[in-house]
């Protein structure tokens, strides 16, 4: 990608209709001059007056997911950096129009370099496309199943998957009611989930063979 | 980058506007560079021992021709090098090598030619010289060093064009200098070897030149 700037051309003609007749390229060299020799006064008023500058050379080519404000900014912490190799017997705009078009080809590229990582999608997805990861909110919706695939399991299972995961007990309650040890319930609820999870799933994958035909 | 309002970053750099030390014309550093080369680079060639032919080669036109282009396109390569450090200089600077380049390598081009036609295929024998190469780099390492430390200074706006200029520099010097000392006038082997290895470490540098030069930016909390 390359951007063009008439970095002269900019220089002369624009920077008093942009920032008035009483700020000419030479009061912006001034200031800077002064601002070397840490006159910070006059660095703060450079640095106000280079801002509009710098907007209207970038605002122009900010686009696909650059904001102007970012740009800017970055441009017056480079001009910050260099401002020891300002000539103050050059003019001073084109010194920061060269500043500032090298910062946003870097932004593009650091944009561009993010972006090849990044999918733009309408809206998020709640969940991963992957059906396993998907069983739950698919299926969860019918309760007359999920209620047959309970009853289908082993006694054991099924007791302490109710008491477990349909009231809500906790161990020592579901424990105390069922007469089976805090282990055996540990072992029979993980059992039962694994059991329903696969039949549930098995059962959709039908249902979505069917409806495929 | 975090959402700070301008006005407060304007704020925190005027904060930080210490006094600092202006960057000398591009001509200026050239010749501060050229000082702090010389000696390294004299005291290599000294150490080495003049070439016992020096005089006579001195009054050969040709030879001359091809070290004044070689010492020319090291020397303008380093004042390129630091205008291309500086924003919002013209392009143009950048190519001004080029001209030195150019006669130097035509100059060594019309020597292969001269030999051919003088020696038929035996003015254009090509041996490995393994001179050249560790020649150069060791006359070269003083000069580089002394144009990384200044080119550092500089701004990063153009890295690997910057590096590429210095790199020429230090190697178009070390290359003049190298044939104060070491007999290898045949010109298609000073055109493999010397221009070869300066191009190769050219373009190294260049390759390098993000890496080296990066931007050093203020960090804002």
């Amino acid at each position: 990608m390359r951007l063009r700037f008439s970095g002269f051309g900019f220089a002369r003609a624009r920077v008093e209709e942009i920032l008035g007749a009483d700020s000419s390229d030479a009061r912006l060299g001034a200031l800077m001059k002064a601002a070397q020799t840490g006159d910070r006064a006059a660095y703060a008023e450079l640095l106000r007056l280079a801002t509009p500058l710098i907007a209207r050379i970038v605002g122009p080519k900010c686009n696909r997911g650059l904001e102007v404000d970012d740009v800017v900014q970055d441009v017056l912490m480079a001009l910050h950096s260099v401002r020891h190799t300002y000539d103050c017997n050059r003019p001073f705009t084109p010194w920061l129009a060269s500043i500032a078009r090298h910062r946003l080809v870097d932004a593009y590229r650091k944009r561009s370099r993010v972006s090849q990582n990044e999918a733009a999608v309408p809206e998020l997805p709640e969940t991963f496309s992957a059906a396993e990861t998907n069983w739950e909110m698919s299926v969860q919706g019918d309760p007359e199943l999920l209620r047959r695939a309970i009853a289908d399991l082993p006694a054991g299972q099924r007791q302490a998957v109710e008491l477990l995961k349909l009231r809500e007990l906790s161990l020592k309650e579901a424990s105390k009611a069922s007469g089976m040890s805090v282990a055996a319930l540990k072992v029979a609820v993980h059992r039962g989930l694994k059991a329903l999870r696969q039949r549930l799933v098995r059962k959709e994958h039908k249902a979505t063979g069917r409806e495929n035909e | 980058m975090s959402k700070m309002r301008t006005e407060d970053l304007i704020e925190r750099l005027a904060a930080d506007a210490r006094p600092v030390h202006c960057l000398k014309s591009p001509f200026r550093r050239t010749a501060v560079w050229l000082a702090w080369s010389l000696p390294w680079v004299a005291a290599i060639v000294f150490t080495m021992g003049l070439r016992p032919d020096l005089a006579a080669r001195l009054s050969d036109a040709r030879w001359m021709i091809e070290e004044i282009a070689a010492l020319a396109t090291g020397l303008m390569a380093a004042m390129a090098a630091f205008c291309a450090g500086v924003p919002g200089r013209p392009r143009w600077e950048h190519f001004v090598p080029l001209v030195p380049l150019a006669i130097w390598l035509g100059a060594l081009g019309q020597g292969c030619i001269q030999d051919w036609m003088h020696l038929g295929r035996a003015g254009l024998v090509l041996y490995a010289d393994w001179q050249c190469l560790p020649g150069i780099v060791m006359i070269g390492f003083g000069p580089a060093v002394a144009m990384a430390v200044m080119i550092l200074r500089g701004s990063p706006i153009t890295p690997m064009t910057t590096t590429a200029l210095g790199a020429l520099a230090a190697g178009g010097l070390a290359t003049a200098a190298l044939r104060l000392f070491h007999q290898e006038d045949g010109s298609l082997m000073v055109l493999v070897w010397q221009s070869g290895t300066v191009f190769g470490l050219t373009l190294i540098a260049g390759l390098l030149g993000k890496t080296i030069l990066r931007w050093r930016l203020p960090s804002m909390p």
